[in-house]
């Protein structure tokens, strides 16, 4: 059912969720919260599709409580921000694996009203990331094979790097002029456009908007009225 | 003597077999094609010789030492590898720094260095270019300056990943001709082709590989002769197929060849 949710319903209990995590401010409430959100995870069938980069969010979540403690935080505080940025990015899985790249378009063109051009570079920035990926791989690998190697400290390494992110770089830039080119020749830009799905939300998603709606009451009221 | 021995291979953990008890040897100044259909698993083949993949099972071993665990920076010492795509591995403002690249990680400064990058620019026919921005320069030079960069690394292989696809005929010459000096020159150039013409006319060892198997490795005019090319997806060069019609059927690996037959047969010149 989690998967069959419109992109807007799934956009906005991704929000949500952000919203509840800055609002709590113990990390009882905050290992509640990120629970909770685990168990969507587990029920859309992102949770073990996703596991490393469920726990590579974990392992960042810890260092940013470490250099909190280490700058001299309190314990609690340190653990509360570690577990606020888990329980922020948690959902973003849920949502960008639930959810196809042109349906998150057009439900942002359509019921967030956002211009169609933005909307379009937010989509396009996303699917580039594992192109991007897949870019940085073959030029290490080209580079590899001329004899670089990533030895030595830290220094050199970033320095060795510099070779791989050069035409990298490069590389990015002419793909994102022939995207640009290729979008041009396909009308983009058109004053009318239409979109093949729809994405307007259905019996459950209005559910879930009202569950949202007084989910996100409770929490403020828990948090000014109770201090949750 | 570069060998895989019984290497099989897959991706990821429980993906599918791709190689299974490869067995294959690379002598000094072979001009081997590695062929076969698409997604037959040539590419990988030559990525496990490169060390750009480790084998699931089986050695790879270089004149009798084992490299199984080299990487691809480790290698470089004895193996090149010209990528499809040249553009990938360009950034150097100039073709003369680009080509001292691998050299300058091999540790050669000064003299040394501007030595056998001159030298692998002239080998390269990229001498001319030396002072350009490679990244504006056409694909077939760029490849070539590719091949110069592999060359100035001294290495005993070199493997080129479809060199001629996308080349006007002109090009394509140039690239064969400069293959065919490598070769003189007792590199062992390592080819994954689909163009069956160089096959044909230029290559002393044809490896196809089917079925996660190498289903031949001899010469390519016993693939074409005897061999049945057509049922690994292999298309017969016009040569061969045009020497067919002539009498006698002669095998003829390049239209030079049919020219000689075709003279003779009519009793011309």
């Amino acid at each position: 059912m989690m998967k069959q949710l419109v992109p807007i319903t799934k956009i906005l209990l991704t929000g949500g969720t952000a919203v509840w995590a800055l609002v709590l401010h113990r990390p009882l409430s905050l290992v509640i919260l990120m629970a909770a959100e685990l168990l969507i995870l587990l029920v859309s069938g992102q949770l073990l599709k996703n596991i490393k980069a469920v726990l590579m969010l974990g392992i960042f979540a810890f260092f940013l409580g470490l250099i909190e403690y280490i700058g001299g935080g309190e314990k609690e505080e340190c653990v509360a921000a570690a577990l606020r940025m888990m329980d922020m990015t948690l959902l973003f899985i849920y949502l960008l694996g639930t959810t196809r790249l042109q349906d998150l378009t057009a439900s942002m063109v359509q019921q967030m009203k956002i211009p169609y051009e933005y909307a379009f570079m937010f989509t396009a920035g996303l699917r580039f990331i594992p192109d991007f990926i897949e870019e940085n791989k073959a030029v290490a690998e080209a580079q590899a094979c001329r004899g670089l190697a990533m030895e030595g400290n830290f220094f050199k390494k970033v320095h060795r790097y510099m070779s791989i992110v050069r035409p990298l770089m490069l590389r990015s830039l002419s793909r994102s002029e022939t995207m640009a080119l290729s979008l041009e020749l396909r009308g983009f830009g058109g004053a009318h456009r239409t979109f093949m799905d729809s994405v307007s939300p259905k019996g459950a998603d209005y559910i879930c908007f009202l569950l949202l709606a007084l989910i996100t009451a409770g929490v403020i009221y828990g948090r000014v009225i109770l201090n949750f | 003597m570069l060998t895989l021995q019984n290497v099989s291979f897959h991706y990821g953990e429980n993906g599918p077999e791709i190689l299974q008890n490869i067995q294959l040897n690379f002598g000094r100044g072979e001009f081997v094609a590695v062929t076969g259909r698409n997604g037959s698993g040539k590419t990988t083949i030559t990525r496990l010789l490169t060390g750009l993949e480790k084998p699931t099972s089986g050695r790879v071993c270089y004149n009798g030492q084992d490299v199984t665990r080299e990487d691809a920076a480790a290698r470089s010492r004895f193996i090149g590898y010209v990528f499809q795509q040249p553009d990938r591995q360009m950034f150097m403002s100039t073709v003369r720094e680009e080509v001292g690249f691998g050299p300058y990680q091999q540790g050669k400064r000064g003299a040394e260095l501007d030595a056998v990058v001159d030298e692998a620019m002239h080998k390269a026919d990229v001498f001319r270019f030396a002072d350009e921005y490679p990244r504006t320069l056409s694909r077939g030079d760029q490849q070539r300056i590719a091949i110069a960069s592999a060359l100035a690394m001294h290495t005993e292989y070199i493997v080129l990943d479809e060199p001629t696809s996308g080349q006007d005929g002109r090009e394509k010459k140039r690239l064969s001709a400069l293959m065919s000096q490598m070769r003189e020159a007792g590199i062992t150039v390592i080819l994954v082709t689909h163009d069956m013409d160089i096959v044909a006319g230029q290559c002393t060892r044809v490896i196809v590989i089917a079925d996660h198997h190498v289903a031949f490795d001899g010469t390519p005019d016993v693939l074409f002769s005897e061999g049945r090319p057509e049922e690994w997806g292999l298309a017969y060069p016009a040569s061969v197929r045009m020497g067919r019609s002539l009498p006698g059927a002669p095998y003829c690996k390049d239209m030079a060849t049919f020219c000689e037959m075709y003279r003779k047969a009519r009793g011309i010149g």
